[in-house]
């Protein structure tokens, strides 16, 4: 069977044929051009957004918007609230998913958004409180992040008032400097 | 085939091919430019040996070392911490490259990010065979200063004989990865 074209020019199917190779080479040559992004790792800060609010004048609230590939500690999570005296709370950790450690023994981890409530031993309605966290996480890349202390501003509202609106926490710092 | 019909082939697509290989050409150059714009400038500019050699700690009975004693060899420098999981998990491979290309001149050296009780158990526990320093968690700042912007762990830097850094990785180094560089300096 003789399979040439008729005609001298480009047919319209060798045409069509020519603009879908440049089109994929094009993209291989991206592909190939752009370094791995895997390799550009997030700082914690970002990695584990903080941002949080107090929902009534006994109530605080935290949430971590954790990206997909990094993971925090539930058990390496430390608040403190204050100012400037401390203020006695309890924070009600969800359950995280079970990580086992050889070293360390299971740990409990969270991945995506964590929703963390902190009621407060009294009310302190229409106080502006300082919040203390400490968290501690890792990438499914091989890394993990140093614990990181960061703190926020949240005025507390009095009774019958709304939520006071979401913080989003400052950049950390090392847990360990004062 | 007949000698006609491939010379007219060869005739119709050579042209053809010419050009696309010259638009694939152009796709990767445009490619590295996209990539290298992503990225921005390459982030740690050339360091000399010294900002290794120069460091000064205690080892894990308190006695202070300087790491300029391995100057001449290939130094790998481990910061790690009984913290980092995957730095626990890097370290057995560590321990078995330091006892196959330590005769031929390999020198491993931890700097731990820790309390050092912590440090000796761990240590113990995996018959560690290379020393490893008590870096305090000032040492955090010192991996920053070679490389380690994001100030993670576990991140090695390789130095070769001369003194020069010849690789700053952040995240486990694999078995393979370490002998193939450590092969290539000794």
């Amino acid at each position: 069977m003789d399979t040439r074209p008729t005609s001298r020019g480009l047919s319209p199917k060798p045409c069509r044929r020519l603009s879908l190779l440049v089109a994929a080479s094009w993209a291989l040559a991206l592909l190939a051009g752009v370094p791995s992004r895997a390799a550009e790792l997030l700082p914690p800060h970002e990695a584990f957004a903080l941002s949080a609010r107090a929902i009534d004048p006994q109530t605080l609230e935290v949430r971590f918007d954790i990206v997909d590939g990094y993971y925090l500690y539930r058990d390496k999570l430390k608040f403190n609230a204050g100012a400037p005296q401390p203020v006695a709370t309890t924070a009600e950790l969800p359950p995280g998913k079970v990580k086992h450690d050889e070293f360390f023994g299971d740990m409990q981890t969270y991945r995506g958004q964590v929703d963390i409530r902190i009621p407060m031993a009294a009310p302190e309605g229409g106080r502006q409180l300082m919040l203390v966290t400490e968290s501690q996480g890792c990438a499914d890349a091989g890394i993990c992040y140093p614990p990181q202390r960061q703190i926020l501003s949240l005025a507390v509202p009095v009774a019958g008032e709304a939520p006071s609106s979401w913080v989003v926490a400052p950049v950390g710092r090392p847990a360990w400097l004062k | 085939m007949s000698a006609y019909f491939n010379s007219v082939t060869l005739r119709r697509w050579l042209p053809r091919l010419l050009l696309m290989a010259a638009i694939a050409l152009a796709g990767a150059v445009a490619g590295r430019l996209v990539g290298r714009w992503i990225a921005g400038p390459p982030a740690s500019p050339a360091l000399g040996g010294d900002a290794v050699y120069g460091v000064t700690l205690p080892d894990l009975a308190g006695a202070p070392q300087s790491l300029r004693q391995w100057q001449g060899k290939v130094l790998v420098v481990n910061f790690w911490a009984t913290w980092c999981v995957p730095c626990r998990e890097e370290m057995p491979a560590l321990v078995a490259e330091q006892a196959s290309l330590g005769p031929k001149g390999l020198q491993i050296v931890g700097i731990g990010i820790d309390d050092a009780a912590k440090m000796r158990h761990f240590a113990q526990s995996i018959h560690l065979n290379y020393p490893t320093l008590d870096g305090g968690y000032g040492a955090l700042e010192l991996s920053k200063t070679l490389g380690n912007t994001v100030m993670a762990l576990p991140f090695t830097v390789v130095v070769d004989r001369k003194g020069k850094i010849v690789l700053q990785q952040l995240g486990p180094i694999t078995p393979e990865h370490l002998t193939a560089i450590a092969t290539q300096l000794l």
